[in-house]
């Protein structure tokens, strides 16, 4: 995994490649916007890691350069500025996901894994979480020893569900809207009933917690 | 405690000043009231007392052995019959002061040398004020003085009504004047009550000048003067926004680096003799950072820095949701069960202020909540009210603490954490900027603290 980082501060270049590295990915550091287009030509990156406060042409509108031209290269945006109107361009812009300065690392490298794999799932169709391994496609997961499980339909659709938004809290409403059409009704007991089940199938490969009040979260292994 | 008093409003020193000149108008006006007619209804009255004094010269005829008599009749004829609270006199008496007819002891009035032959006088008869007027005339041949006298009980009734009714009616009109300019003076200061208006209803953050068109000439300098001064606010909001974005930027970057420079150090000495001091200088940067973005966050939540087009309708139980989110990872690694309690409930608020305000409370409730605790966080309504509390389990905050929590830099007597102790500022700062209250609770569960934000209700 090859991953542009476009930093014009030394100090946090050099701690960000060095950590990433240290993670497992290839890092290239380039300190302005403007040596970003020949990066882009000459190799394939799985991530841009872009500074907002560059000197010269500025993150936002290398950002929005960069989807003008159709990439759809995953961008994560990190910077110091921390108001919402900075947050919201950003995202607007084209922009994946967005940290705030100082951040520390395992953070970071949270966030880059995430970004990556919801990019090669968007293209291999297959989510993998901890040990699990969810084939969209398919509409089927497997386990660490790379079994099928056996999951209902209304299973199945609350896995997806959690697995598009793995590590964030998913609501029970979303749920039950995942796995309900219009016409049916279904209680939020429903909702646990069917959590409790899948949670036996998926053993140790991964967990779902419930979060008291809000809903659950898919996490590793 | 010092009593201060208000000045007087522009209403009650014109007021004064009106009523003082007018009451000595009113006294002065009477006054000349008084003396223009007082003198012609004396002029009337002794008029008519000299008809009296002509009637009984009427009457006079000539005697025997040369003294005249006067034949009245049983009954006076009316300008001779008095009243019944009047007293009325004449005489009738030769120059040499023999009395022919009436009161011998009536004094006559002395000769002014008229033309007419009247002399009028006012004089004391019998324990009585009288108006007295002596006749002299030869009419009848012999020279005669017909003295006639009346208590001036009439005219002086007369006097004393016009007197009241000049008094009423003089009155009436300063009433009337007065009420007038004090309408007319309300009216007059509506353009500085619609200002005073105008101001009272903008909201706090709001820096823009005010309208001038529709303001009078008299008020214009003030309205001026305060966009003057609005204007110097905005500027000084506007650099020192600047200058925190900048401060913002220029101590983050170089925290950044330090903090990452020395996660990366950690990972490589890892095992080595150098992995305690690393620990320890990473602590110390973390706390920099963690000082240097409340302090920044802080500054950013001056009410001043917020204009109204940053409020927003927000949900609390999606803001609930977030901030649970980016919280979860932190609590679980503490041991702590974090959950909802969200029923809707809206605020009108600046939605990344709410969330600094929630992280805060949050990361407040984890610090002081022991593994195996659990936090609580809700939102709902209470009547009209919306609220959104944290209730945690852990070590509470003393009674008499929880006043002293909310001042920037304090830190409770049991926190052993490494808070800055801004967090509760921060949050106390944001509660104001949204019109909301900050009560610090004990926790629900009989022991940790329920912090609870009480917000103003939606119209």
């Amino acid at each position: 995994m090859r991953i542009l980082l476009v930093e014009d501060d030394s100090l946090v270049s050099d701690a960000i490649s060095r950590g990433l590295v240290g993670s497992g990915y290839v890092v290239d550091a380039v300190p302005d916007a403007e040596s970003v287009a020949a990066r882009l030509a000459d190799s394939h990156y799985d991530l841009a890691i872009v500074d907002l406060g560059l000197p010269g042409e500025d993150g936002l509108s290398l950002v929005r350069k960069l989807r003008r031209s159709g990439s759809s290269l995953p961008l994560l945006i990190v910077t110091a500025r921390d108001g919402l109107d900075d947050r919201i361009n950003a995202l607007d812009l084209g922009a994946d996901d967005y940290l705030v300065k100082p951040f520390a690392l395992p953070e970071l490298a949270a966030r880059c894994r995430a970004l990556i794999r919801r990019a090669t799932a968007a293209a291999a169709n297959e989510i993998a979480i901890g040990k699990l391994r969810i084939d969209l496609a398919g509409r089927r997961a497997l386990n660490e020893k790379g079994e099928v499980l056996e999951l209902t339909r209304r299973e199945w659709s609350i896995l997806e569900c959690l697995a598009h938004h793995s590590g964030r809290v998913v609501s029970k409403e979303r749920l039950t809207q995942a796995i309900t059409g219009w016409s049916e009704d279904i209680s939020g007991n429903a909702i646990e009933v069917h959590v409790s089940r899948l949670r036996s199938k998926l053993g140790s490969s991964a967990t779902v917690r419930g979060i008291r009040g809000l809903g659950y979260r898919l996490e590793d292994g | 405690m010092v009593e201060t008093r208000r000045p007087a409003s522009v209403h009650g020193r014109l007021l004064s000043y009106l009523l003082i000149p007018l009451f000595l108008l009113l006294v002065a006006g009477v006054a000349v009231d008084h003396h223009v007619i007082v003198t012609p209804i004396h002029n009337a009255f002794d008029h008519s007392l000299s008809r009296s004094a002509l009637a009984i010269v009427a009457r006079i005829r000539p005697g025997m052995d040369g003294i005249p008599e006067v034949a009245l009749p049983q009954h006076p004829p009316p300008p001779l019959r008095a009243m019944s609270d009047e007293h009325f006199f004449y005489r009738v008496s030769l120059p040499d002061g023999r009395t022919i007819a009436g009161m011998p002891d009536l004094p006559l009035a002395p000769d002014s040398g008229s033309e007419d032959g009247f002399s009028y006088t006012n004089l004391t008869y019998r324990d009585n004020t009288f108006r007295l007027t002596s006749y002299r005339t030869s009419e009848t041949g012999e020279p005669l003085v017909v003295t006639v006298a009346e208590t001036p009980a009439r005219r002086d009734r007369a006097v004393h009504r016009l007197d009241v009714a000049f008094l009423i009616n003089d009155t009436v009109q300063m009433v009337l004047v007065l009420v007038i300019a004090l309408v007319g003076i309300r009216i007059a200061l509506r353009p500085l009550q619609r200002l005073s208006r105008q101001l009272a209803r903008r909201p706090p953050q709001a820096l823009t000048r005010l309208p001038t068109q529709d303001v009078p000439s008299e008020v214009l300098p003030l309205v001026e003067s305060l966009n003057n001064l609005l204007g110097r606010v905005r500027d000084s909001v506007l650099s020192q926004q600047h200058f925190m974005a900048n401060a913002a930027h220029q101590l983050r970057t170089p925290l950044t680096g330090l903090k990452a420079q020395l996660e990366v150090l950690a990972r490589e000495s890892a095992g080595g003799p150098l992995q305690e001091r690393i620990a320890l200088l990473h602590g110390g940067v973390d706390r920099l950072a963690h000082t240097a973005n409340q302090l920044l966050t802080l500054a950013r939540a001056e009410p001043s820095a917020h204009r109204s087009s940053h409020f927003a309708l927000i949900e609390l139980p999606k803001l609930i949701g977030e901030v649970i989110d980016s919280s979860l990872d932190r609590a679980i690694a503490h041991g702590i069960d974090l959950g909802a309690d969200s029923h809707p409930a809206q605020v009108n608020g600046v939605y990344w202020l709410l969330h600094e305000l929630l992280g805060n409370l949050m990361d407040n409730a984890i610090r002081h909540t022991p593994a195996g605790g659990n936090i609580t966080v809700r939102c709902g309504v209470d009547r009209g009210h919306p609220f959104l509390e944290v209730d945690d389990s852990g070590s509470g905050i003393p009674p008499e603490e929880r006043a002293k929590v909310r001042e920037r830099f304090y830190r409770g007597s049991g926190s052993q954490t490494d808070g800055c102790g801004l967090g509760l500022a921060i949050v106390d700062e944001v509660a104001r900027v949204h019109n909301a209250r900050l009560s610090i609770l004990d926790g629900s569960a009989g022991h940790g603290t329920r912090m609870r934000i009480d917000f103003p209700a939606i119209s």
